[in-house]
C-alpha cells in the first residue's frame, strides 16, 4: 500500500503555499494560509488510507472500500476548520475596525520593542556610607535624598568621604 | 463510578448549552456555571479516591470496545489533573464573578463569558481523560477555541493583537498535531493510545523517533517549552486577570500532560530523554531571564510560567518512577500557585490601578491583605520552604541525584539557580510594589532633575511605553483612581492561597499518591491491559471477537470490572 | 506530640495572635509578646535539666524523607536557650525602643516572633530538610525585618541583598544535603553524622553544604550582607545579626565537624576563610564612624574567628569554639541594644558628633564597658575564660597541626584589632571630645529600656565569675579532654598571649583615636558588595539582551522559529534514518492529474494574488479541488461537506472583505519572502516524505477493516462514515459541536462587542404579511418601485436600487426546497451520504440566499430566534442523547434502535443516534446563522451608522469616502 505521488505533490504544494501565506503580516493572508494548510493536512490524512475504492457503505467488500476512519477524522477537522476560520474572520473585521488604517496588519508587541533598547532595572549596591545614613524612627521614614542617587555617584561620594576622614 | 466518567465533560457542555440558551439572564447563567463546576470538582475528587482504591477506570464510550470506539481512561494522573483543574476553574470563576459583579458587563459580554468558560473547562477535562489520540486532539481544539474567545474578550486593540498572536500560533500547533496523528495512523493503523503502545513498539526505531518528535513539537508549543514558547508572554498578560490566571494555570499544563502521556504510554522506551534534559535546561534558564528583565508583574509572571515548565520537563526527562512522581506533584503545585499569583496580581491591579513596577508603590500600606495574598504564593513559586514549591523541587532534586548521571546533576544545578533567580525577580518586584513608599515614587517620576541617574532615565523611558500599553488594557485604571475591590475577589484569591497551603500540609498523602501514579506510568503494560481488557500483545483483537453495539451494557461492564 | 513540637507549634500560633493584640494595645503589648519566648525558655530549661536528650518525630512526606524530626542534645539545648532567652529580652526592649507613633508594630511583632520560632526549629531540627526549611525561613523573616522601616531605598536594597545572598547559600546547601542524604540513605542529621559516607561525591556534598553555612554566617566572601543588614531596627540587629541567625552557620559547622573533618580541604577552607574574615572585619570595624557599623563589622570579624576555631575541627577546638560563640552572643547583643539607646536619645550614631554621652548616661556607659570587657576577653567576663581556653587549646594543638598554628597566630592579631575597635567604640560613644558640642538629648528613656542589656551583661559576667558552671554546661557538647574553663590557669601561654593582645590592641586603638589614623579604605572596585552589585547588574543586562533577542514581539518571527524547529528536527531525522519506501506509484487514476494541476496552480497563484478577492477565490478553488479528490476516491460524505463548507466560507469571506481595502499591502522584503518560501517548501517536503515513509512502515492491518461490520450490526447504519460520526466516534463529534459553539459565540463577541443578544429589527411574519397585503391593495403606478408587490418579507424596507424582482422570486422558491433537502440529508444520512453536517450546511445556505437578497431585515424576519438559542439547543440535544443512556445503566452515547411500524407505509428504523445528528444539524445551522448575523447584518448596521455619523469608511474599491 502506498500513496499516489501526484497527490503527495499536491499536498506538498498546499503546505508550501499555506505556510508562505501564514508567515505574512496581513491577517487575511494568514487566514488563507491556514485554510490551505488545513486542506493539506486533510489530504495527508486522506492519503493515509492507503488504498482507495468504493464509498464506505455497508455491503461492499471492505477489501475494495476506502478506509472510513480517516474520512471520519477529516470530516471532523473540516468542520472545526470552518468554525475557526469564521472566528478569524471576526478577528479580521474587528482588527480592521479598530485600527482604522487601511491594513489588517499583525502588529508587534510594544513591550518587547521597547525592551529591545531599554536596559533593565538593576538592584542598588549598599555602601557603609548609605547605611550610616539610614534612620530608624518613623519620624524620618521618608526617603533621604541619597536614595535618589545613582550607584556610581554614591560610591564616589563614599570614596571621597573616607579619604577625607583618612587625611 | 466508571459510567460517570463522561460526566466531567458532559455536565459543563450541557450547562454551557443552557447558559447560551438564556442570553442576558446573568444570574441564571452564574448559577448554572457555579453548579456545573462544583459538581465537576465533586466528581473528579471522588474519581481520585476511587481510582486510588480500585485502579484505573476505563469507559468505552457508546459501549464500543477499544480500539474501535473511544475509550475514556481515568488513572491516578488523570484523576489528579482533573481535580486540581476543576478546583482552579471554580476558584477563578468565583474571582471573575466578583469582578463581573463589580464592573458590570461593559467589559466582558457576560452571556459569552460563562458558556465559553464552561466549554473551556469541558475541553480541559476531555483532554485529561482521552484514551484516544484523535480524541485528545478534539479535546485540545475545544479548549483552544474557547481560549481564543476568552483571550479576545472585549475586543480592545491590545487584546486583538495578543489574540492574533495566540490564535495563529495555536493553529499551527493544532495543524502539526493533526498531521502527526495522520502519520501515526499511517504507520500503525490505529489511534487508540492503548493499542498504539503495542503497535509503536513493532515499528522500526527511526520511525518511532520521528513520530515521537512530531508529537513532541505539537505538544511542546502548547506546553511552552524552550524554542517554542516565545509567543506566550506576548499573548497571555493582556487578557482580563481571571482569564490570564486560568490560562497560565491550565492550558500549558494540558500540553505537559500530553507530553507525559506520550512519553510514558505511547513511547515507553523512547530515547529522547537527553533531548528533553537539554530542553528543560534551556526552558528554565531562558524563561527566568525573561522574568528578570520585566518591569510589568503580569509579563514577569508569564515568564516564570514558561521557566517553571522547565521543571516539569526536568522530571519527565529523568524517566524514573521518582522523576514522574515529582513531576506529578509539581504540576499540581504549579497549576495552583501560578493561578493564585495571577489572581493576586489582579487584586494588585485593582488597588494600584496598574501592574507596572514603575507606577506601583506603597501597596503594603494601601492593601495589607493583598500584600499577604501576593507574598505567600510568591515565596511558594520561588521554592522557599515549607511551601509546596519546595517539596516539589526537593522531589525533583532527590530523584535526579538518585539517578546520578551527569545530565541529572546539571539539571539539579540549573534548577537551584533558576529557583534563586525566580526569588530574585519576585522579591525585587515585591520590594518595589509593596515597600517603596508612594511619595518617593512620585519624586522619582516627577523630578528627574534630582535623580539624573541612568536608572531613573530608563524608568522614564519604559514608563511611557508601559502606560501606553495600560491605556489599551481596559481592566487597568490610571494610578490615581481605584475601584473598590469586591469581597468575592479577595475571598476567591484567599481560597486559592488556602488550597496551595493544603497542598503543603497534606503533602504526605499527596506525594504518596503521586508516587503510586508514577509507578503506574512507568509500567505502560498495565494501561494497555486495562484498556484493551486483554493482557496479550494482540490486544487489538479484543474488540473484534465480540461485536460490540449489540450489548453496550456488557462492554461498559467490562470497563468497570 | 512531644514537648519540643508543642513549643514550636504554640509559639507559631502565638506569633499569629500577637498581631491583633499589638494592633489593639499598641507597643505595651510587646511585654506580653516577650512572654512567649520567655515561657519557651523556661520550658526548655526545665526539659534540658531533667532529660539529657529529647527525640521527637512526626512523619510528613516520608517518600522524600521530609519529616518533623526534632532532637535536643546538649548543643541544641544551649542554643535553644540562647534563642528563646535573647528573643524574650529583645522583645521586652522593643516596648521602649519603639515610640507609640511608630507604624507597623504589629507586623514587626509577629514577624519577629515567627523568626524566633524558625530559629528554635533550626537548632532543634534533626531532619536535614526540616533544618533547611527553618534555615530559609530565617532568611525570609530577616528579609522582612531588615526592611521594616521601608522608607529608604537603602533598607530595601540591603534586605534584598541579604535575602539573595543567604538564599543562594541555602540552595547550594540544599543540593549538598540532598546528595548527603541520598548517599547515606537517611535524611536524619544524626544518622548522617553517625555513619558519614566518603568519596568524591561526599566531598562535593560537604563543600556545597559549607557554602550555605558560610553565607549564613557572613564569612568571606559572603561577609558583605551583614553590615548591610544593619539597616534593620536595632533590636533586629541585636537579635538576628548578633545573637541568633548569624550563628546558624557556625552551628552547622560545629555539627559537621564531628563527621567530616577528614574530608580533604575541609579544615583548610574553614580556617583560612575564617582568618581572612576575622582580620578584614577587624580592619573595617576600625574604619567606621557609625558606632553601629563598628559593632556590625566587629561581628563579622568575630564570626570569622568562630569559623576559624571550629574549622580546626579537633574536639577540643570544637569545645572552645562553642564557648567563644556563647561568649560573643552574650556580649554583642547588649552592645547593639546600647547603640540603639544612644541613637534614640542622641539622634545620631556618628562618633564625630557624639560627646559627653558618658556623663549623661553613666549606667549605659557602665553596661557598655562591661560588655566590651567580655568582647575583648578581659576578666572577669565569660569572654575572658573562653578566649583563654581557646588560646591554650590552639597552642597545644599547634604542636602537631599547622592549621592550629595559623589559627593561633591569627587569633592573636584579630583579637588585638578587637581590642582596638572596641576601645575606639567606647571612646567614640561616651567620651567627651574637645571641639565637639555636647550631644543634645532628644528623648528621655524610661529606665526599663536598660533591663534587657543589663540582663545580657549580667549573664556574661556570671558566665565568667561562675566559670565551673559554664564549664559543666559546655563540656558535654564535644567529647574532648579539653582544659576546663576557669578564671585562672596560672602563667600559661594563654595568659601571656592575652596580655600581648590587650597591650597591642590598646596601642592600635589609642593611635586610631588620638591621631585618627585609621587603615586606608579598601578600594571600592574590589569590595565584595560591589562585586555582588556587578553580578546582579550583569544578570540583569544579560536578561534584557537575551529577552530582547528571543522576544521580538513579531508573530512571523515566532512562527518561523516553530516551523524551523519542525523542519530541522523531522527533516534531519528523516535524512539520517533514510527510511524511505522502495517502490512508489506515480498516479493511481488518470483523473488525478487535472485536479492536481488545478489545485497546484490555484495554490501557487493564491500566494501571488494582489487583491483580497482573487486570493480568496483561488483558495476556494483548492477547496473545491479537494472536494473533487474526495468524490473520486470513495468519500462522498467528505466531498459533499467540503463543497458546502467551502461555499459558506467563501461567502463569509466576501462578507468581511467587502469592508476591507481591495488590495493587500505588501510590507515584506524580498529576503523575507525567500525565507518564507524556503520554510514552506521545507515543511511540505518533510511532511510529504514523512507520510510516504510512515505509510510504508505500517506493519499491521488498520482497525478500520472491521468497521463496516460494526457499523451495520452495532450502529444499525450502512453509511460507515456517518455511523462513525454519530455513534462509534460520536464523542469526537460532541467535542466538535462544542468547538463550533465556542467559535460562533466568539464571532459574535468580536462583532457585537458590547452584548451577545442580537439586536436585529424584529419584523414578525405577521407584520410583514400585513404590509405586503397593504401594498398589494394600493397598486397605482406599476413603475413605482416602492409600491411594487414584494416577494420578500422585508422587501418594503429594501433600498429599491438593490432589489431584483427575479432574484427575490427565485430565492423565495429555492428557500423551501433547500430546507427540505437539508431535512432529507439529515434523515437519510445514516445509510447513504449526508448527515447532520451536510444538512445543517444546506439549511445555512438557504439562509444565506435569503440574506443576500433581502438584507438584514430579511434575516431577522426569516429566523426570529437568537442564534445563541439554536446553538444552545443543538448542543443540549446532543449532550442529552449522550447522557441519557447513563440512566439505563448503559455507557454514555450508547445507541438504541427500534423499527417504527407505520402499518401500510411499512416500517422505518429509528436510531437514537439520529437525534444526536439532529443536534449536529442545529449547531451547524446555528453557526451559519451566527456568521450571517455578525459578519453580515451587524457589519451592515455598523457601516450604516458610521456613514450616518460621517466617519470616513473605506469602500470596496479602497477609496476613502467621507
Amino acid at each position: 500500500m502506498t500513496m499516489p505521488l501526484i497527490l503527495v505533490l499536491v499536498m506538498v504544494v498546499l503546505f508550501a503555499a499555506g505556510v508562505y501565506l501564514l508567515l505574512d503580516r496581513s491577517l487575511t493572508r494568514v487566514l488563507l494560509g491556514f485554510l490551505l494548510v488545513g486542506n493539506a493536512t486533510n489530504l495527508l490524512i486522506f492519503l493515509t488510507s492507503g488504498t482507495f475504492g468504493a464509498a464506505p457503505i455497508y455491503g461492499v467488500d471492505p477489501a475494495d472500500m476506502s478506509d472510513p476512519l480517516p474520512q471520519a477524522f477529516i470530516l471532523t477537522s473540516i468542520v472545526i476548520t470552518f468554525g475557526i476560520s469564521a472566528f478569524i474572520l471576526g478577528l479580521i473585521y474587528r482588527n480592521w475596525h479598530l485600527a482604522r488604517q487601511d491594513e489588517d496588519e499583525v502588529r508587534d508587541d510594544a513591550h518587547d520593542q521597547e525592551l529591545a533598547e531599554a536596559e533593565s532595572l538593576t538592584t542598588e549596591e549598599v555602601t557603609d556610607e548609605e547605611l550610616s545614613q539610614t534612620k530608624e524612627f518613623a519620624s524620618s521614614s521618608d526617603p533621604e535624598p541619597a536614595s535618589q542617587q545613582s550607584d556610581e555617584s554614591t560610591r564616589d561620594e563614599h570614596g571621597a568621604s573616607s579619604n577625607g576622614a583618612a587625611s | 463510578m466508571t459510567s460517570l466518567i463522561p460526566l466531567v465533560v458532559l455536565i459543563p457542555l450541557l450547562s454551557a448549552a443552557l447558559a447560551l440558551a438564556l442570553p442576558g439572564r446573568r444570574r441564571a447563567q452564574q448559577l448554572i456555571t457555579v453548579f456545573a463546576l462544583t459538581s465537576v470538582v465533586a466528581l473528579s475528587g471522588s474519581f481520585m479516591w476511587f481510582v486510588d482504591q480500585h485502579g484505573t477506570q476505563v469507559m468505552q464510550v457508546g459501549g464500543w470496545a477499544a480500539p474501535f470506539g473511544i475509550s475514556l481512561v481515568v488513572d491516578r494522573l488523570s484523576a489528579l489533573m482533573l481535580t486540581v483543574s476543576a478546583v482552579v476553574l471554580l476558584g477563578v470563576l468565583l474571582f471573575s464573578l466578583g469582578q463581573g459583579l463589580a464592573d458590570g458587563d461593559e467589559e466582558t459580554p457576560v452571556s459569552i463569558y460563562y458558556p465559553t468558560y464552561l466549554v473551556l473547562g469541558a475541553g480541559v477535562c476531555n483532554a485529561f481523560i482521552a484514551g484516544d489520540l484523535f480524541n485528545l486532539y478534539v479535546g485540545f481544539e475545544i479548549l483552544l477555541v474557547a481560549s481564543y474567545v476568552l483571550i479576545t474578550l472585549g475586543g480592545t486593540g491590545a487584546r486583538i493583537r495578543a489574540g492574533v498572536t495566540y490564535v495563529v500560533v495555536s493553529l499551527v500547533s493544532s495543524v502539526l498535531f493533526l498531521a502527526a496523528i495522520g502519520l501515526v495512523y499511517a504507520a500503525t493503523g490505529t489511534v487508540s493510545i492503548a493499542q498504539l503502545t503495542l503497535r509503536i513498539a513493532e515499528l522500526p526505531g527511526n520511525m518511532q523517533l520521528l513520530l515521537n518528535l512530531a508529537l513532541l513539537i505539537a505538544f511542546g508549543i502548547k506546553a511552552a517549552i524552550f524554542p517554542l514558547a516565545f509567543w506566550l508572554p506576548d499573548s497571555y498578560p493582556t487578557a482580563p486577570a481571571p482569564v490570564t490566571a486560568v490560562f497560565a494555570g491550565l492550558l500549558t499544563k494540558v500540553g505537559v500532560y500530553a507530553i507525559i502521556r506520550s512519553q510514558t504510554q505511547i513511547f515507553p522506551d523512547s530515547n529522547v530523554d537527553p533531548l528533553l534534559m537539554v530542553i528543560a535546561v534551556l526552558t528554565l534558564v531562558v524563561g527566568i531571564l525573561g522574568a528578570v528583565s520585566q518591569l510589568d508583574i503580569k509579563r514577569m509572571l508569564s515568564f516564570t510560567l514558561i521557566s517553571h515548565i522547565g521543571y516539569l520537563i526536568f522530571g519527565i526527562s529523568l524517566a524514573s518512577v521518582a522523576g514522574f512522581a515529582a513531576t506529578i506533584y509539581y504540576i499540581a503545585h504549579h497549576i495552583v500557585v501560578q493561578t493564585t499569583l495571577f489572581l493576586a496580581v489582579g487584586l494588585v491591579e485593582r488597588h494600584g490601578g496598574t501592574t507596572s513596577l514603575i507606577s506601583l508603590g506603597g501597596m503594603l500600606r494601601a492593601a495589607p491583605v493583598v500584600a499577604v495574598l501576593f507574598f505567600i504564593p510568591m515565596l511558594n513559586l520561588g521554592g522557599i520552604p515549607p511551601f509546596s514549591g519546595f517539596i516539589g523541587k526537593l522531589g525533583l532534586f532527590t530523584s535526579a541525584v538518585e539517578l546520578g548521571s551527569a545530565g541529572a546533576y546539571w539539571l539539579v544545578g540549573v534548577g537551584a539557580l533558576v529557583s534563586l533567580l525566580t526569588l530574585y525577580a519576585l522579591a525585587r518586584a515585591w520590594s518595589l510594589a509593596f515597600w517603596r513608599p508612594r511619595e518617593s515614587l512620585l519624586e522619582a517620576e516627577g523630578t528627574p532633575a534630582i535623580a539624573p541617574s541612568r536608572e531613573a532615565a530608563i524608568l522614564h523611558g519604559r514608563e511611557t511605553a508601559m502606560l501606553q500599553q495600560l491605556h489599551d488594557a481596559p481592566d487597568a485604571e490610571p494610578v490615581q483612581e481605584q475601584k473598590e475591590t469586591p469581597k468575592l475577589m479577595v475571598a476567591a484569591t484567599t481560597g486559592m492561597v488556602a488550597v496551595s497551603l493544603l497542598l503543603t500540609i497534606f503533602a504526605g498523602p499527596l506525594y504518596a499518591y503521586s508516587v503510586r501514579a508514577g509507578e503506574y506510568l512507568a509500567d505502560s503494560g498495565r494501561f494497555v491491559e486495562r484498556v484493551l481488557d486483554e493482557p496479550s500483545p494482540l490486544g487489538g483483537g479484543s474488540g473484534v471477537t465480540q461485536i460490540p453495539g449489540f450489548d453496550p451494557q456488557g462492554e461498559s461492564e467490562e470497563g468497570t470490572s | 506530640m512531644g514537648l519540643l513540637t508543642t513549643v514550636l507549634f504554640a509559639l507559631s500560633i502565638f506569633a499569629l495572635i500577637i498581631y491583633p493584640v499589638i494592633r489593639r494595645f499598641g507597643r505595651n503589648a510587646f511585654y506580653f509578646a516577650a512572654l512567649g519566648p520567655g515561657t519557651a525558655f523556661v520550658a526548655l530549661l526545665v526539659a534540658g535539666l531533667t532529660a539529657p536528650e529529647l527525640n521527637e518525630r512526626l512523619t510528613w512526606v516520608p517518600e522524600l524523607g521530609l519529616n518533623l524530626t526534632l532532637r535536643m542534645d546538649q548543643l541544641s539545648w544551649l542554643f535553644s536557650l540562647l534563642v528563646s532567652g535573647a528573643g524574650a529580652l529583645v522583645l521586652f526592649y522593643c516596648r521602649n525602643y519603639f515610640s507609640a507613633k511608630d507604624e507597623g508594630l504589629a507586623r514587626f511583632g509577629s514577624v519577629f516572633l515567627a523568626f524566633c520560632v524558625s530559629m528554635l526549629g533550626l537548632v532543634l531540627a534533626d531532619d536535614v530538610y526540616l533544618l533547611f526549611i527553618f534555615w530559609e525561613a530565617t532568611s525570609v523573616f530577616s528579609f522582612l525585618l531588615i526592611a521594616h522601616s521601608f522608607g529608604g531605598r537603602t533598607s530595601r536594597a540591603s534586605a534584598l541583598q541579604a535575602l539573595i545572598v543567604t538564599t543562594f547559600g541555602g540552595l547550594v546547601m540544599l543540593v549538598g544535603l540532598v546528595m548527603l542524604s541520598v548517599q547515606t540513605g537517611s535524611s536524619e542529621l544524626s544518622d548522617i553524622l553517625a555513619s558519614p559516607p566518603t568519596g568524591p561525591a561526599t566531598t562535593t556534598a560537604v563543600f556545597l553544604t559549607l557554602v550555605g553555612a558560610l553565607s549564613k554566617s557572613a564569612i568571606f566572601p559572603f561577609h558583605f550582607w551583614l553590615p548591610g543588614a544593619m539597616a534593620a531596627p536595632t533590636p533586629v540587629s541585636a537579635y538576628l545579626h548578633a545573637a541568633a541567625m548569624v550563628k546558624a552557620g557556625i552551628y552547622l559547622i560545629a555539627r559537621l565537624d564531628t563527621a567530616f573533618a577528614s574530608v580533604p580541604g575541609y579544615r583548610e577552607t574553614l580556617v583560612l576563610l575564617g582568618a581572612l574574615t576575622m582580620i578584614s572585619g577587624g580592619l573595617r570595624a576600625l574604619r567606621q564612624f557609625d558606632i553601629k557599623l563598628i559593632i556590625a563589622h566587629g561581628t563579622v570579624s568575630q564570626l570569622g574567628m568562630l569559623a576559624m576555631v571550629l574549622g580546626v575541627a579537633e574536639p577540643e577546638a570544637q569545645f572552645v569554639g562553642i564557648a567563644l560563640l556563647f561568649a560573643h552572643a552574650l556580649a554583642k547583643a547588649p552592645l547593639f541594644l546600647i547603640v540603639g539607646i544612644i541613637d534614640h536619645r542622641a539622634g545620631t550614631r556618628d562618633l564625630r558628633k557624639l560627646s559627653r554621652v558618658g556623663r549623661q548616661t553613666p549606667f549605659v556607659a557602665l553596661l557598655a564597658i562591661l560588655a566590651s570587657l567580655s568582647m575583648v576577653g578581659l576578666p572577669p567576663m565569660i569572654g575572658f575564660i573562653s578566649k583563654e581556653a581557646a588560646l591554650a587549646e590552639l597552642f597545644t594543638l599547634g604542636a602537631t597541626d599547622p592549621m592550629s598554628v595559623i589559627a593561633f597566630a591569627v587569633m592573636i592579631v584579630g583579637s588585638a584589632l578587637t581590642v582596638a575597635y572596641m576601645l575606639r567604640f567606647l571612646w567614640g560613644t561616651f567620651a567627651t571630645k574637645r571641639g565637639v558640642a555636647p550631644t543634645a538629648e532628644l528623648h528621655r528613656e524610661s529606665p526599663l529600656i536598660h533591663l534587657a542589656p543589663t540582663a545580657f551583661v549580667l549573664c556574661a559576667l556570671a558566665g565568667g565569675v561562675f566559670a565551673p558552671v559554664t564549664d559543666a554546661l559546655l563540656q558535654p557538647v564535644a567529647a574532648s579532654g579539653a582544659e576546663h574553663l576557669a578564671l585562672w590557669h596560672g602563667f600559661g601561654v594563654a595568659l601571656w598571649a592575652s596580655v600581648l593582645i590587650v597591650i597591642g590592641g590598646a596601642l592600635i586603638g589609642v593611635i586610631a583615636i588620638r591621631w585618627s589614623l585609621i587603615p586606608p579604605a579598601w578600594p571600592d572596585r574590589l569590595s565584595a558588595s560591589h562585586i555582588y552589585w556587578l553580578l546582579t547588574h550583569w544578570v540583569d543586562v544579560l536578561a534584557v539582551r537575551l529577552t530582547a533577542l528571543t522576544q521580538r514581539g513579531s508573530l512571523p518571527f515566532y512562527l518561523v522559529v516553530i516551523l524551523a524547529v519542525a523542519v530541522v528536527s523531522l527533516g534531519g531525522t528523516l535524512l539520517v534514518s533514510g527510511s524511505m519506501p522502495s517502490e512508489y506509484d506515480l498516479i493511481s487514476s488518470p483523473v488525478q492529474l487535472p485536479i492536481a494541476l488545478v489545485i497546484i496552480v490555484a495554490a501557487v497563484f493564491a500566494t501571488r494574488a494582489r487583491t483580497r478577492f482573487q486570493a480568496v477565490v483561488l483558495v476556494g478553488v483548492t477547496g473545491y479541488g479537494m472536494a473533487a479528490i474526495f468524490a473520486l476516491h470513495g468519500a462522498p460524505d467528505l466531498a459533499l461537506t467540503q463543497a458546502l463548507v467551502e461555499t459558506v466560507t467563501l461567502i463569509a469571506f466576501v462578507l468581511v472583505i467587502r469592508r476591507l481595502p481591495q488590495h493587500i499591502g505588501v510590507r515584506t522584503t524580498a529576503g523575507r519572502r525567500w525565507i518564507r518560501a524556503l520554510l514552506g517548501t521545507g515543511i511540505g517536503v518533510v511532511l510529504g516524505a514523512f507520510a510516504l515513509a510512515a505509510l510504508a512502515a505500517r506493519s499491521s492491518a488498520p482497525i478500520s477493516d472491521y468497521l463496516p461490520e460494526l457499523a451495520h450490526l452495532g450502529g444499525h447504519g450502512d453509511n460507515v462514515v456517518n455511523v462513525m460520526l454519530v455513534d462509534i466516534r460520536g464523542w469526537d463529534t460532541l467535542g466538535e459541536l462544542s468547538v463550533i459553539l465556542a467559535a460562533a459565540t466568539g464571532v459574535a463577541s468580536l462583532v457585537f462587542v458590547s452584548t451577545r443578544v442580537s439586536n436585529l429589527p424584529r419584523l414578525s411574519r405577521k407584520q410583514a404579511h400585513l404590509r405586503v397585503q397593504e401594498h398589494m391593495r394600493r397598486i397605482e403606478d406599476p413603475n413605482d418601485p416602492v409600491q411594487r408587490r414584494t416577494w420578500m418579507l422585508a422587501g418594503r424596507n429594501l433600498d429599491p436600487s438593490r432589489r431584483s424582482i427575479l432574484l427575490e422570486v427565485v430565492v423565495r422558491l429555492l428557500f423551501h426546497a433547500l430546507i427540505l433537502l437539508s431535512f432529507y440529508l439529515l434523515l437519510t444520512g445514516h445509510n447513504s451520504p449526508g448527515g447532520g453536517f451536510a444538512g445543517g450546511l444546506v439549511a445555512g445556505l438557504a439562509l444565506v440566499a435569503r440574506y443576500l437578497t433581502g438584507g438584514r431585515e430579511e434575516l431577522g424576519a426569516t429566523v426570529p430566534v437568537d442564534a445563541g438559542r439554536i446553538l444552545g439547543a443543538g448542543l443540549a440535544l446532543a449532550s442529552t442523547v449522550a447522557i441519557l443512556p447513563l440512566f439505563f445503566g448503559q455507557a454514555a452515547l450508547a445507541s438504541v434502535w427500534f423499527d417504527l411500524n407505520l402499518g401500510p407505509l411499512g416500517t422505518i428504523p429509528i436510531v437514537s443516534s439520529t437525534f444526536f445528528d439532529i443536534g449536529v444539524y442545529l449547531v451547524v445551522f446555528g453557526l451559519v446563522l451566527d456568521v450571517l448575523r455578525s459578519l453580515g447584518a451587524e457589519v451592515d448596521k455598523q457601516e450604516e451608522n458610521e456613514s450616518r455619523r460621517g466617519v470616513p469608511s473605506i469602500d470596496a474599491s479602497g477609496q476613502v469616502t467621507p
